[in-house]
């Protein structure tokens, strides 16, 4: 690609565009819509994940009024996600096990997912809370994504990943050329760069160890410290669960899914009163054994892809990575 | 201000006798943590652990918040005959959280004979994301303290950036009225002064010299961001409820969608609920993953508690919380008269 | 794009709109003022829906909070004079509650006047009539209630 300049004010007939910009926090987001001049290209991740896209916090799934049932509209026009980092996209194959694989179809996931294009942006300057190389990705790895792009010096370096990227690198051939073997060149370097930076965590055999690791007393020391406070699963790309609730008045019940946290004391607790989750040590050793072990046995697929946002934005600075490292060593 | 290092090794002489003569079981203080610009609690149960301890510009957490937990009463019968007895807890608690543990000993939630409290005099804590922002795109691979009390943070390509403690400072301990634990077993630290007792009412002063329309603008717009995680609830010292109203679902009084009525009003209860017990220690602010003020409705609140009834908490153990207590002459100012 | 829902909000002309005001009222005292406006034959505006609770200690503030967002123009909260509680001190109690609770819905933004407070007595028929008098009048001027609503 020979210019830095994203077309997205092309896109903008066909959908929805979101791209990087500051806002009013002065945090770096994927914002809707933002005049070329404010686009930040230089961040390292954005606060939230880009799974709110497909999986809202808040989706009403059907209405009731007056005894009859509307099903809200699904969405008509496209929308295109441009800078979504390649740990984020990853996490899209995840949540793509959960939501359309085997016996469940989730149309509300399955909608938004068809019609939401990703461009990924690879990661030149990881964070030392990423560990996106050991949990099967990396910083230009391009899974989940449609059209992966490395930022070089004074172009971007772009590549389809999917028919879509295809189709949509196609539909702005104009502002392409064909990589320079000097352009190819310069991004494996500075993708290299970022791979040396990331520091490994001890993934291996990780359900394996789990398994053997269930009764050990690494579990209550590292746990006790846990609020509760469901800041880690909210944040997190994969993280999936929901509450679904029906809200009444008069003749009018909309049912919603919101997010929900295993994290949560309520998460598990029976309408006996029993909850097998009873204390912070269960419930956070399930978070682990979910994305580490029972993840790699039912679907193949660790569910974590390394961003690092539970252990930045943890209020307790809890660390997983600390759990994956000593747990069966 | 006494230097970090000095308390440091107060804190861990402190915890090490403690616990070497069981007169703790359980030691409750900040440790490092795997990340710059950050501190993680600390459970301690044999005195050689005693050196993890850590004092620094980030022992930020409120550590009082762990303390219901220690002494939750057994659910029934067989519980009870299985459960230990209640631990003697030593904890670390600055001003803000001594107060947030006198709160939870007035409301019977921990037994003050079971604790030991150390106290420390704080000079404001710094806010993690305020270090950030300075640093702009620059991260910190490495942070420590210098004689004045700034932080010096190590940022990639290995220059080190320093942070004046003054442009670092927490908003809730800018407007800390008790830096200095007015009950504690152990004091460390030089007794630290108010630096600004007079911030947090010009704060809701200004506030509510905006019109109406414009406070309750304000008020949406801050609460937009809100993901309906429940962090602040959870970090916070005071809300231990075994089931909290916004959770519950007989009747469901408030939803959990992001609809900002749902959000207000869930804001709205949690600051009601803290009235008179909220000390401003701004775990709740802190914990909020979303960087919202959560402070803004209670710091108000807790005003209206001081001119109404002339009661801060955690000021006095043997005080009666003031929504369970009343006067024949409270102020009725706010009636209607047909 | 945290939220995906549809909310339209319903929209009512002018000259239809009438105030719809909740009214907590303690059983022992207010509810049987109420009860002697009506018996008495006093004329009082018809836009309160009472609720009727065993003492205004009893009103959690959550209460009005749901019923603002149920879509009720204006609350009132109404017990027994101080120290004519028929639970003793139940009305002193809420009277703290309700201090506190009207000062941080005016901070919030929410207009005073959705929000009243009063004592009436078992024998204030005229008293309750007049209450109601006010409270409509009041709500009516401040137009539908459109903070806190939610629409489903």
């Amino acid at each position: 690609m020979t210019e830095k300049r994203i077309p997205h004010t092309d896109l903008r007939e066909r959908g929805g565009v979101y791209a990087p910009a500051r806002d009013e926090a002065g945090d770096v987001a994927l914002t809707e819509a933002p005049p070329a001049e404010s686009l930040v290209l230089e961040y390292k991740n954005f606060r939230l994940s880009p799974k709110a896209f497909f999986f809202p916090q808040t989706q009403t799934l059907l209405r009731f009024k007056g005894g009859k049932a509307e099903e809200p509209s699904p969405p008509d026009q496209e929308t295109f996600l441009f800078g979504v980092r390649p740990c984020d996209a990853r996490a899209l194959l995840a949540l793509d096990e959960v939501f359309l694989e085997g016996d469940q179809h989730d149309p509300y996931y399955a909608r938004l997912r068809e019609k939401t294009v990703v461009i990924v942006l690879a990661c030149t300057r990881p964070m030392s809370s990423c560990f996106c190389a050991s949990v099967g990705g990396g910083p230009s790895d391009g899974a989940g994504a449609d059209v992966l792009a490395v930022g070089l010096e004074a172009d971007l370096l772009v590549r389809a990943q999917t028919p879509r990227g295809e189709e949509l690198l196609s539909s702005v051939a104009d502002l392409l050329a064909d990589a320079t073997p000097d352009a190819v060149k310069e991004a494996e370097e500075r993708i290299r760069a970022a791979e040396d930076q990331i520091a490994p965590v001890n993934v291996d055999n990780s359900a394996q160890r789990l398994r053997d690791g269930y009764d050990s007393p690494l579990w209550e020391a590292v746990s006790q410290k846990c609020l509760g406070c469901g800041t880690c699963s909210f944040l997190c790309p994969t993280c999936h669960c929901f509450d679904i609730t029906d809200e009444a008045r008069g003749d009018t019940v909309r049912r919603v899914r919101t997010w929900d946290c295993c994290a949560y004391p309520l998460f598990t607790l029976h309408a006996s009163g029993h909850n097998p989750r009873r204390t912070p040590k269960e419930r956070w050793r399930q978070r682990v054994m979910h994305k580490f072990r029972y993840a790699v046995e039912n679907f193949d697929r660790l569910f974590c892809v390394g961003c690092g946002r539970c252990i930045r934005n943890c209020p307790a600075s809890m660390d997983l990575r600390t759990a994956l490292n000593e747990v069966g060593a | 201000m006494t230097p970090s290092h000095e308390i440091e090794a107060r804190l861990r002489e402190a915890a090490e006798e403690l616990l070497r003569d069981k007169k703790v079981d359980l030691f409750l203080g900040y440790e490092k943590a795997s990340l710059p610009f950050r501190t993680s609690p600390a459970f301690l149960t044999m005195p050689e652990e005693a050196r993890r301890l850590a004092w620094n510009p980030f022992c930020t957490a409120n550590l009082a918040v762990y303390l219901p937990r220690l002494f939750k009463a057994p659910a029934d019968a067989r519980e009870a005959k299985a459960a230990s007895p209640p631990p003697a807890v030593g904890v670390v608690l600055k001003g803000c959280d001594i107060r947030s543990a006198v709160a939870l000993i007035q409301e019977r939630q921990v037994p003050r004979e079971k604790l030991v409290i150390v106290g420390v005099a704080c000079p404001g804590m710094a806010d993690r994301r305020k270090a950030e922002k300075a640093l702009g795109e620059r991260e910190a691979l490495g942070a420590g303290e210098d004689a004045e009390g700034n932080v010096r943070a190590v940022v990639e390509d290995g220059t080190e950036v320093i942070l004046l403690r003054e442009e670092i400072v927490a908003g809730a301990c800018l407007e800390c009225r008790s830096p200095t634990p007015s009950i504690h077993d152990v004091l460390i630290g030089t007794p630290v002064e108010a630096r600004d007792p007079g911030a947090a009412r010009r704060q809701t002063d200004e506030f509510e010299s905006k019109t109406l329309g414009a406070r309750w603008a304000h008020l949406q717009e801050t609460l937009s961001k809100c993901i309906r995680c429940n962090a602040c609830r959870q970090a916070c010292p005071m809300c231990y409820c075994k089931e909290c109203l916004l959770d519950q679902t007989l009747p469901r009084w408030v939803g959990t969608s992001t609809d900002i009525s749902d959000v207000t009003i869930y804001h709205l209860v949690r600051a009601f609920h803290t009235a008179g017990r909220c000390t401003e220690c701004g775990a709740c602010a802190r914990a909020c993953p979303m960087g919202i003020d959560t402070r803004l409705l209670v710091r108000k609140v807790s005003q209206e508690v001081e001119d109404l009834y002339g009661y801060r908490p955690g000021e006095a153990i043997d005080a009666k919380p003031p929504l369970s207590a009343f006067a024949m002459d409270d102020s009725q100012d706010f009636l209607t008269e047909p | 794009m945290m939220s995906q829902t549809q909310n339209t909000q319903a929209t009512v002309s002018d000259k239809d709109w009438e105030p719809k005001i909740v009214a907590f009222l303690c059983n022992w005292c207010s509810y049987a003022g109420a009860d002697l406006a009506g018996v008495s034959r006093i004329q009082y505006p018809h836009n309160v829906r009472v609720i009727r609770v065993p003492c205004s200690g009893r009103v959690n503030p959550a209460f009005l909070l749901r019923a603002l967002q149920n879509g009720a123009d204006g609350v009132l909260v109404s017990g027994c004079h101080p120290g004519d509680c028929h639970y003793i001190s139940g009305n002193l109690v809420a009277r703290r509650k309700f201090a506190l609770l009207k000062e941080l819905l005016q901070y919030a933004g929410i207009e005073p006047q959705r929000v009243q407070f009063t004592w009436v007595s078992a024998s204030e028929g005229g008293r309750f009539a007049a209450v109601v008098e006010k409270v409509v009048e009041d709500v009516r001027k401040l137009g539908p209630n459109d903070k806190l609503v939610k629409v489903l």
